[in-house]
């Protein structure tokens, strides 16, 4: 073959795919057209159905049938978008109606399937209509390797009240990014009482590498029963335990708190430092003025920044102290005192949230 | 002679085969890519995560010079965006027009003290302001030292850990942020990640967003929505697969702040600044030997205008090849270094050879087969089948863009856009393209010695831009 043969080939072949990019373009439109002039009247009819049910006008027997009728991923967006709206004993009859359902079953099955975005739409349908019998295969949704399919499945710890689930997401908890670990707190909270229980047993272990994390979840859910799990790591060796037994003790006013904050703010690293002083502010009070004195000339800068702030939450003493520092010998001290009395009580609030 | 012409042409064929194969071979990799996008951007429970305290709190970072005519627009559009947790810190680099009066006057501006250290060294700030009737919006004034000093100035005001820059003269769709996000919801480890950056031009444009997209009737803004589509939908995600991208749009695009920091920001010599901190840090983070990702994901949209006249485009593209070959050469080091993994041995070579070395092969290529044709080296009909192949080629990637465009997030509702965008991709390999080859190629001889400021444009603002 010649190179203007071989050119020539290249040349049809291109036009041949040309020409077939141009058909699956028309062909996608129109089958689109289609699809949407097949499935609108139907989701319409669901979304009619679904709010006579809430009202209790109609029987779930008729939503079972108009959800049928949908295709299944329509179906599953119909629950997922209908399960926020509608009280939890009404949706529960619901959910264990859906149990008998052919394409529910389908689903279920899904939850084993290879294909992540099958397991996804499983672990959907489950966060919104899983049943104490689906525990198994929520579980297995829970350590999917897909991020997409387990952060749906955490998403039951809503609706489903399971130990065995409650420990899996809190064993999961310290391995995730901070964010996807932020969600996945927020949906344990929905089950304080375990959560704490299962806390109490891990914040005892001194050892767990997964210690910091643990800690900063702890912080989070500020429930007084770990308060005094919490103090007990405020000596811990690990700087990052630290920082998070400084962040968590400020919701706590005691005076355990304040005693371990005392030892905090003087801590050899510095965002333990700010950290307890940022807390201490919270708590404001009296006796721990002089200490957030000397912390005010603190060596780094963030730390005199949270001290300046915090001083400003004790009141006339607090602001007495800053005043004091502005005309003070330190200069460190003397600016961050300007520059806190100089912001505006919205700048202050921002601060402090 | 002669066979010098024969050698010469079957090298330069030998170069097209090779490098039309990597862009089939992206193309291929863009549709899996595009179905994992398609369905996680399909996701209900990102809505979910949407009404969580999770989301990570984020600093928008706006630039702005001489932007008093798209100024107020733009910031009205970013404070309106639906996300829960963000500021917005709009740095006016020495504007010599009334930017920042038409912020003053538009977000009653106070003005406050700086409550933070100077990580990186910027150009003095002349004043940082507050808005009493946003409380989001920080507005620093400084003196004038580029984009990129801005965004560094920016960056050391920035409350958030993660930040992301965005053009003033860029809309920003409402949930684009959550979106953008939506890596850092999946636990990924990312050190920066892009979004899709379109075409506004011809688009209505309401209370700064985008309420209508359209393809614009204007041929060269019209072949630039094409060109667009092309770059970000099958490029880009093509790259997601190779070891990441080499370039996160300056427009839109969201970095971790500590990796930022780490790097030292953006460098206010380079002349593409985006181009740049996206090589830095592949190099910083793979020669510490850091798991990390640098996706681009196709579902957040940000609308930015574009040239719609000859000299201001050339010049825009003449700078892009300026910072092409700058970058390219600043950080050879990288090329073919197996140190620096698959960016090392893919994505750095392919932007060398295939991207910044075309424009001087493919002129070469014409100047060839012209002597070729004179000394009677090349017959008339090869070179006409030549060059058949070539634009034909050219046409069947675009023609791909938009047939990805349809079956996934289909912006262009129209039949009468969706035959604008199929005519617009048959034209751009005709004139336009050669265009760009000129363009970018004055860029080799205008290389060195020239300091970036600001790209400047002409613009007209978006809420004419339909007119």
């Amino acid at each position: 073959m010649t190179a203007r043969h071989f050119l020539a080939v290249v040349a049809l072949v291109q036009g041949v795919l040309l020409a077939a990019l141009l058909i699956l373009i028309v062909l996608n439109r129109w089958f689109r057209l289609r699809r949407r002039a097949r499935v609108h009247p139907r989701r319409l009819a669901v979304e009619g159905v679904m709010q006579r049910w809430a009202l209790g006008q109609a029987d779930v027997r008729v939503v079972l049938a108009q959800l049928a009728r949908l295709p299944v991923s329509l179906a599953v967006e119909a629950l997922v978008s209908w399960s926020a709206r509608v009280p939890g004993d009404r949706w529960r009859r619901l959910a264990t109606a859906l149990e008998g359902e052919w394409w529910a079953r389908m689903v279920r099955t899904n939850s084993r399937s290879a294909r992540w975005w099958k397991r996804l739409e499983a672990a959907r349908f489950l966060s919104v209509a899983a049943t104490p019998a689906d525990t198994a295969r929520v579980l297995k949704l829970l350590r999917d390797p897909h991020p997409a399919v387990h952060i749906a499945a955490v998403a039951t710890l809503e609706r489903v009240e399971s130990a065995a689930l409650v420990t899996a997401a809190l064993e999961r908890l310290p391995q995730l990014a901070p964010t996807v670990g932020a969600y996945y707190a927020g949906m344990l909270r929905h089950s304080r009482a375990v959560v704490v229980q299962l806390l109490l047993t891990r914040l005892s272990r001194t050892d767990d590498p997964v210690l910091a994390r643990l800690t900063e979840f702890a912080a989070r859910l500020q429930e007084p029963a770990l308060r005094e799990s919490l103090t007990a790591l405020a000596g811990h060796s690990d700087a990052e335990v630290r920082t998070q037994v400084a962040r968590a003790l400020g919701a706590f006013p005691h005076p355990a708190s304040i005693a371990a904050l005392t030892r905090l703010v003087e801590d050899a690293r510095w965002p333990v430092r700010a950290q307890a002083a940022r807390s201490l502010g919270m708590l404001a009070d009296p006796a721990s003025l002089p200490l957030l004195r000397a912390a005010l000339r603190d060596e780094t800068w963030w730390v005199r920044m949270r001290t300046g702030l915090a001083l400003t939450r004790f009141g006339p003493s607090g602001r007495n102290a800053l005043l004091d520092a502005e005309v003070g010998a330190d200069p460190n001290a003397r600016d961050m005192a300007r520059l806190v009395l100089g912001l505006s009580s919205q700048a202050l609030a921002e601060f402090a949230a | 002679m002669s066979e010098i012409i024969r050698d010469a042409n079957f090298a330069i064929l030998f170069y097209f085969l090779a490098l039309n194969s990597f862009y089939a071979l992206l193309l291929v990799l863009s549709i899996p890519e595009i179905w994992e996008q398609t369905r996680l951007a399909e996701d209900e429970d990102f809505q979910r995560l949407m009404q969580s305290d999770a989301l990570p709190p984020i600093t928008i970072l706006v630039p702005a010079y001489n932007e008093q005519k798209t100024i107020e627009a733009s910031v009205t559009a970013i404070l309106a965006l639906h996300y829960r947790n963000y500021e917005v810190v709009v740095v006016n680099d020495g504007s010599k027009d009334e930017t920042l009066e038409a912020l003053r006057h538009a977000f009653d501006l106070y003005e406050i003290p700086r409550t933070y250290p100077e990580t990186i060294p910027t150009k003095p700030l002349l004043a940082l302001y507050r808005s009493r009737t946003r409380t989001k919006l920080v507005v620093i004034d400084k003196e004038n030292g580029g984009k990129a000093d801005s965004l560094n100035a920016a960056i050391n005001a920035s409350r958030f850990p993660l930040v992301i820059a965005v053009d003033a003269d860029t809309l920003i769709e409402p949930d684009a942020l959550l979106r953008l996000t939506r890596p850092f919801l999946l636990g990924r480890r990312i050190a920066a990640v892009g979004g899709t950056v379109r075409v506004a031009n011809g688009c209505v444009v309401k209370h700064g967003q985008v309420t209508d997209a359209r393809v614009p009737r204007r041929l060269l803004a019209g072949i630039q929505v094409v060109e667009y589509l092309r770059a970000f939908l099958f490029g880009r995600l093509g790259w997601n697969r190779l070891g990441g991208n080499l370039i996160i749009s300056g427009a839109f695009g969201l970095f971790r702040k500590d990796h930022l920091l780490a790097v030292g920001g953006y460098d206010a010599t380079s002349i593409v600044e985006d181009l740049d901190l996206v090589v830095r840090l592949h190099r910083y983070l793979r020669s510490r030997k850091v798991r990390y990702e640098i996706p681009f994901i196709p579902d957040p949209v940000a609308w930015t205008e574009v040239p719609e006249s000859l000299r201001v485009l050339a010049r825009q593209r003449e700078r892009w090849q300026r910072g092409l070959v700058a970058a390219m050469w600043q950080y050879r080091g990288m090329l073919f270094n197996p140190r620096y993994g698959r960016v090392g041995l893919i994505a750095v070579p392919f932007y060398a050879f295939g991207e910044m070395l075309a424009p001087l092969v493919e002129v070469f290529g014409y100047g060839i087969t012209v002597a070729g044709l004179a000394l009677g080296v090349v017959n008339v009909p090869f070179a006409l089948l030549f060059i058949l192949v070539a634009w034909g080629y050219g046409m069947l990637l675009s023609l791909w863009a938009v047939v990805l465009e349809e079956v996934s997030f289909r912006r262009y509702r129209r039949v009468g856009d969706l035959v604008r965008l199929l005519l617009f991709a048959t034209l751009e390999t005709v004139g336009y393209r050669q265009c760009g080859v000129w363009w970018r190629l004055r860029a080799f001889f205008a290389t060195g010695g020239r300091k970036h400021v600001w790209g400047e444009m002409t613009r007209r603002g978006f809420e004419t831009a339909t007119k």
